[in-house]
């Protein structure tokens, strides 16, 4: 990945994180926020059932007080046979909105009910306890129906007149009508359960439309606060058919919890408020995105462009421009980079013109010894065999013509030995350019090789050939390849004063081929290896030091490349690769 | 002297309006509102010598007039007027108001007196009774339910001490023997037979013996039977029904029961014993449980005179009757 696709994918993943994070937190703030509301909500619902339920409360026992209080009323407690206002009690819960009324005797018997008209002469003993119920107010009572159990806000007061009594009860269901009259804002719900016989049963949970429909969903919760007697809150449900519970219990007389209110307020809105902002979320998170790579496009594109010329003036000083510079375009670490390279390249250029004047002094010193030493050699048999002749002139006259041929003789013998070594400095110095032609390379390598075969006899080194069939024509110089090849063999057999086996393989290669000459002979140590083929160096004490060169300039003339693989006493291994493409002149 | 005559003048006055106010008067229509709602083409019955029928809408209107050729002499009333179909409430709505002279009473009407208004009643002419049908097929169930019923209680509120309470078909004052069939509530055997129950429907066509079906469901509700009251008695498995003591006579009066129940009729009833034999056996099986005897009760209007217009045992006898105010 690229330095400009990294800081993309930086900038990109920052934005990205940034947005998520500022998106988290808002909605986070949004939950939050909308929590304390309902929490409030659902506060000030309470608080208003109970001011509503204590307002019942009192007005019930304002109106059982004014039943009991009426002139009818206590005519009835004075009669001493009430049989005949066994239908009192109805048309007075008519008239005073009840739904329940009854007229009880002293001794708990019923004289009137207008629930249950025909329940006259049963007994209430739960009236007949001492209670004083004046004091007691209104209180939650299970109160039974002809078609069941109900729950039911209770006041008792009492007719009196002289010494004769009369309870009168009053009361009023628990139902959804009394849900109905409370104000709900939008988004609430009442529900009651009435815990009408002991046990759950989701009929007994009641909103103010009738049965609720999600009892069974409640009945742990409604279960908790009945036993804990407490208010509890709750969010039951998933997704945006969650509702946040509040529950009141509702006690009776003994504390046992006969309801529970429970306040519902829906999620809904907060499900869509969620929805809508992690949607616009999404939405603004997109176009950040989109915009951020953008962004980090252009940002990233200014902050590598110095960045890129710097990395392709490096790679001009790597390819050998050692004048390559880059253009410094502003004074930050970017610029300071460019100055520190610009500076670095014209270090370096100054140190190699450097290095290549000293290479150049040492090559001619080299030159100069490798001259001199190639020259002192014929020249001193020259002189010698001068002043030998020099001296048998002066000397022995008698003899000087036969010392004079043999001294002629020696004289011409070490001028072409001077001249052969002129002429191979000549040659060096005038390699011909390559002639490249179309060749069966393993018919060159084995023709090349045949030439040696009685020189390989006589110095005991057997010759194995490895020709892959697969190499295929190649186009190399012929001469210039055979050349290389002359140079390679011979060096092996002089590595192998004793004897050994020279191998020459050749292999095709997907884009060329590969030609190996390995030798078994004392090998090279890793620093002769390293100057192998810098000219007039050489290792054997008869050698110019210009073989390897001219092997190294004529596979470079084709565009190949020579390596070489050796350990020191078992030998070495010079590898060719050349490519069939036709190389350029 | 004078002062003496003045006092026989104002004696033969006062003498001569008296006689005014007390003597019979003829003329008038008798207006009469029965509940009773026959259907049949027959008219109802007669109301006794004098009278007869010259117009009868089946179940609404019955008009009689008076016979001038009858052998014991033309009633003193020219018409009555008889509409059926009447229910108790209207029945007391139109007393109320003058537009019915004999109307029936209900218990509501017997506990609430009105000034001058009269009121004729008879000997306890009427049974009250649970009738089950053949579904309600376990005795010990229909057992259930006869003991669990407070009839005291009913008597007491509901009929407003009207009647007589009764276990028996046939009333006291006929049979002699109702005393010996058991009329008291006994709640605990009645929990002790209900068990395993299944619910059962009262049936009461009558919307004034509905209280009554009501209360008997609240007392077998105690008991441990699921009763409710239902307005369609050809349905129930059990039926709250009245039926008339068609005779003095009990052998008689108990033989069209037991038609009138649906049930086999009882042997040849020469004595008290045989009679009281066939009741029990009637009543065994608790198919009906009887729960008090009612006499007929008439409210009528202060106009009415020369009453009562029925015999004890309920029949109308209005040849006797005039109205009070009326032009011949």
């Amino acid at each position: 990945m690229s330095f400009r696709a990294r800081l993309i994918v930086i900038f990109t993943v920052a934005i990205v994180a940034a947005i998520a994070v500022v998106d988290l937190l808002v909605l986070g703030s949004t939950r939050q926020a909308f929590e304390r509301s309902e929490e409030q909500r659902a506060n000030a619902l309470v608080l208003q059932f109970r001011k509503e339920f204590d307002r019942r409360r009192a007005e019930l026992v304002r109106t059982v007080n004014a039943i009991a209080a009426s002139d009818a009323t206590r005519n009835i407690a004075i009669q001493p046979d009430a049989s005949p206002y066994f239908d009192y009690a109805a048309p007075q819960a008519a008239t005073h909105d009840l739904q329940m009324l009854e007229l009880v005797s002293p001794d708990g018997a019923i004289v009137s009910s207008a629930q249950w008209p025909a329940r006259f002469g049963y007994k209430e003993d739960w009236l007949t306890t001492g209670e004083d119920w004046q004091a007691r107010g209104a209180f939650l009572r299970r109160e039974e129906l002809p078609d069941g159990m109900t729950l039911a806000l209770t006041a008792v007061s009492t007719a009196s007149e002289g010494d004769r009594r009369l309870y009168v009860v009053g009361g009023r269901e628990l139902d959804r009508e009394f849900l109905s009259t409370l104000v709900l804002p939008q988004g609430m719900r009442v529900l009651l359960y009435r815990n009408l016989d002991g046990r759950f049963t989701p009929g007994d949970l009641i909103d103010s439309a009738g049965p609720a429909g999600n009892a069974a969903q409640l009945r742990p919760f409604i279960e908790l606060v009945q036993a804990e007697r407490r208010e509890h809150s709750r969010m039951i449900g998933t997704g945006a058919a969650a509702e946040n519970f509040h529950a009141v219990p509702l006690p009776a007389l003994d504390g046992t919890v006969l309801g529970v209110l429970l306040i519902a307020s829906s999620r809904a809105e907060l499900a869509a408020l969620e929805s809508s902002l992690l949607r616009t979320g999404v939405i603004v998170a997109a176009a950040g995105i989109l915009l951020g790579i953008a962004l980090s496009w252009w940002a990233a594109a200014r902050v590598t462009r110095p960045v890129r010329r710097l990395a392709h003036s490096a790679g001009l000083v790597a390819a050998g421009d050692w004048n390559a510079t880059v253009e410094v375009s502003s004074d930050d670490e970017i610029g300071q980079l460019a100055r520190a390279f610009n500076r670095m390249t014209g270090e370096l250029t100054a140190q190699r013109e450097r290095l290549i004047q000293a290479e150049r002094v040492a090559a001619w010193r080299e030159l100069a010894r490798r001259l001199a030493h190639e020259l002192k050699n014929p020249l001193f048999p020259l002189q010698i065999t001068v002043e030998n002749m020099l001296r048998a002139r002066e000397c022995y006259p008698d003899q000087f013509d036969e010392v004079f041929r043999e001294g002629a003789s020696t004289l011409l013998a070490e001028l072409a030995q001077l001249k052969l070594i002129v002429g191979r400095f000549s040659d060096f110095a005038r390699m011909p350019a390559p002639e490249i032609q179309n060749v069966e390379f393993n018919n060159l390598v084995a023709e090349t090789l045949r030439l040696f075969t009685p020189q390989m006899e006589q110095a005991q080194v057997q010759l194995v050939t490895r020709l892959d069939p697969a190499v295929r024509s190649m186009p190399v110089d012929p001469e210039g390849m055979t050349r290389v090849l002359r140079n390679l063999v011979l060096n092996a057999v002089d590595a192998m004063p004793a004897g050994g086996t020279l191998t020459v393989t050749t292999a095709a290669q997907p884009d060329g081929v590969r030609l190996e000459i390995a030798d078994t002979g004392q090998g090279l140590t890793p620093e002769e290896c390293a100057r192998l083929f810098t000219p007039y160096y050489t290792t054997k004490s008869h050698g110019t030091g210009l073989g390897l060169a001219i092997v190294q300039s004529v596979v470079s003339d084709h565009g190949g490349r020579i390596s070489v693989e050796s350990d020191k006493g078992r030998g070495s291994t010079f590898r060719i690769e050349l490519s069939a493409a036709r190389p350029q002149g | 002297m004078a002062k003496s005559r003045t006092v026989a003048l104002l004696a033969l006055l006062l003498a001569a309006t008296a006689g005014a106010a007390t003597r019979p008067q003829y003329g008038g229509t008798l207006r009469v509102e029965t509940r009773q709602n026959a259907q049949t083409p027959d008219p109802p019955p007669l109301l006794g010598p004098g009278f007869q029928i010259t117009r009868w809408e089946a179940g609404k209107l019955a008009v009689y007039e008076a016979d001038e050729n009858a052998a014991g002499g033309r009633p003193f009333l020219n018409t009555v007027e008889i509409q059926l179909g009447r229910t108790l409430r209207d029945q007391a709505s139109d007393l109320d108001l003058g537009k019915a002279d004999v109307v029936e009473s209900g218990p509501n009407d017997v506990r609430r007196p009105v000034a001058g208004r009269k009121t004729w009643s008879s000997l306890p002419v009427r049974v009250l009774a649970l009738v089950c049908s053949p579904r309600l097929e376990d005795p010990r169930i229909r057992e259930a339910l006869a003991l669990a019923v407070d009839r005291a209680a009913i008597h007491r509120v509901l009929l407003q001490r009207q009647g007589e309470v009764s276990g028996a078909l046939l009333p006291q004052w006929l049979s002699g023997y109702a005393f010996l069939f058991p009329a008291a509530a006994d709640l605990g055997r009645a929990r002790q037979l209900s068990p395993g129950a299944r619910p059962i429907t009262l049936g009461v066509a009558d919307p004034a013996a509905r209280p009554i079906a009501e209360r008997i469901a609240v007392d077998a509700r105690a008991a441990g039977l699921a009763v409710s009251v239902t307005a369609q008695p050809e349905t129930a498995d059990v039926v709250l029904l009245e039926l008339r003591i068609a005779s003095p006579e009990p052998a008689k009066a108990l033989t069209q029961l037991a038609a009138a129940l649906n049930t086999p009729a009882p042997a040849r009833i020469d004595s008290p014993e045989q009679a009281y034999a066939a009741e029990r056996a009637l009543l065994d099986t608790f198919r009906v449980i009887p729960l008090a005897h009612l006499p007929d009760v008439y409210g009528v209007a202060p106009r009415v005179q020369g009453g009562p217009g029925i015999t004890p045992s309920g029949e109308w006898r209005f040849e006797n009757l005039w109205l009070e105010g009326v032009r011949p």
